[in-house]
């Protein structure tokens, strides 16, 4: 019997070194074709002037931390959630409140607004996804109509609807991601991979076809074929919890926010790490990011309570804004490009332009 | 907040993990320097089309003000 134990252990210690072995030839394979840095590349674009960014809008109203926000596709309406439970749909140009529903937990870590503008999707700590149809009838209880669509077994950290209202892709303090029909609530699949809580998800824009990137706990940013449930590619390179991720618009690369105070770009082709947006007087954790319209410029938010804009083809910062009186929890560039907004644990939202 | 997933360390688990590791050694990959040049070039051409880095004026971006400010 121990002889067996003994066999076993040796043959898992084999694997094991296998897999590292192959790790190195990963890495071999991706350092052939680094023959030149992004922003060398960069060099022949000009510089970008002076930028001057303002608070132009504060949405105040949540009772406690913002910890998730999302645009609605008609460039005005934001829907926000909060450490309190409530969840907040705002005209973000007269910043009046339109709609209001409490959730069941508190924690609602994640809300994003479906793409006909009218349900939103949000959860948290209830460990589920619900969508809620908005509606103007003063009569109607928003909290009613709910719909629970989502299940994990840990907490939910970000959801998304994909180019529909029909489905959701969620992520979840699980280690998982899942795609979900909207109306029967169905698991359509589920995308195992990460070791640790999953903490953000973006889908790629809908030219590139059917895939999303993920960020999580073990420091991995993951690219998923959302068919097969399969990973397509890995990247390791973040020192720390990976907060937030980020298609660049082409779709043929993602930026990443990380608790180890950076932010970084990688390219799908060359499939590497391409850019990392960093500075020693830096040393909080970027929470958020998001591109402009171009993909020249990243907008991050920190722990530090700031958001720092990066060129994203020269590697350097270009502003610093103030105004949040605490931790930047979410930042989303509106879809023209107009604007981009951020959540803050200071209870507030703040939309610059 | 993060609660570790178990990991697991039998072998099913290790096996599954040299599979995807061969699977991603072995996908078609680009030159940085060929990547670079796309990623510039698509920049470079919605920079004319992107708010902020060609400012719009007043009038048109609904979330800049457009009253004048009087001075008393």
């Amino acid at each position: 019997m121990a002889s067996d134990g003994l066999h076993e252990s040796e043959t898992l210690a084999a694997l094991r070194s296998e897999a590292e072995s192959l790790k190195g030839k990963l890495e071999e394979e991706r350092a052939k074709l680094h023959d030149v840095e992004l922003r060398q590349v960069a060099e022949r674009v000009e510089a970008l002037g002076q930028f001057v960014m303002k608070t132009r809008r504060t949405l105040k109203g949540h009772g406690n931390k913002v910890l998730c926000m999302d645009w609605c596709r008609d460039k005005r309406r934001i829907v926000s959630s909060s450490q309190d439970g409530k969840v907040i749909v705002w005209d973000s140009f007269t910043t009046n409140k339109e709609h209001a529903v409490t959730m069941p937990c508190t924690w609602v870590m994640a809300c994003a607004y479906a793409p006909s503008g009218c349900a939103i999707a949000c959860g948290g700590l209830d460990n589920k996804c619900s969508v809620y149809p908005l509606t103007f009838d003063k009569n109607e209880n928003m909290a009613a109509k709910k719909k629970s669509v989502a299940m994990h077994t840990n907490y939910l950290s970000a959801c998304s609807f994909t180019n529909s209202d029909m489905q959701i892709l969620t992520a979840s303090g699980d280690g998982t991601c899942a795609l979900w029909d909207v109306e029967s609530g169905q698991l359509l699949q589920s995308f195992h991979g990460h070791g640790a809580d999953v903490l953000c998800l973006d889908l790629a824009p809908s030219e590139t076809g059917n895939t999303f990137v993920s960020g999580g706990c073990d420091k991995k940013a993951m690219v998923w074929d959302m068919r097969s449930g399969q990973c397509v590619q890995a990247f390791e390179t973040h020192e720390s919890d990976i907060n937030s991720v980020r298609y660049y618009p082409s779709g043929d690369a993602f930026a990443s926010g990380s608790d180890d105070a950076t932010c970084r770009l990688y390219d799908l082709r060359a499939d590497r790490e391409v850019a990392i947006y960093s500075k020693e007087s830096i040393i909080f954790g970027a929470s958020s990011v998001d591109f402009s319209l171009s993909g020249r410029l990243l907008f991050a938010g920190y722990n530090d309570y700031t958001i720092n804009v990066w060129d994203v083809l020269k590697g350097v910062r270009v502003s610093i804004l103030f105004g949040h009186e605490n931790r930047v929890s979410t930042l989303r560039v509106s879809p023209d490009g107009t604007a981009f907004c951020s959540g803050s644990w200071d209870h507030t939202l703040r939309v610059w332009a | 907040m993060s609660s570790k997933v178990a990991t697991g360390s039998d072998i099913g688990h290790a096996r599954r993990a040299i599979e995807q590791l061969r699977m991603e050694a072995g996908i078609e990959r680009m030159k940085v320097s060929k990547a670079a040049t796309d990623l510039l070039q698509f920049c470079t051409e919605q920079a004319k089309s992107d708010p902020f880095l060609v400012g719009i004026p007043a009038a048109t971006n609904p979330f800049k003000e457009k009253k004048p400010c009087a001075i008393l």
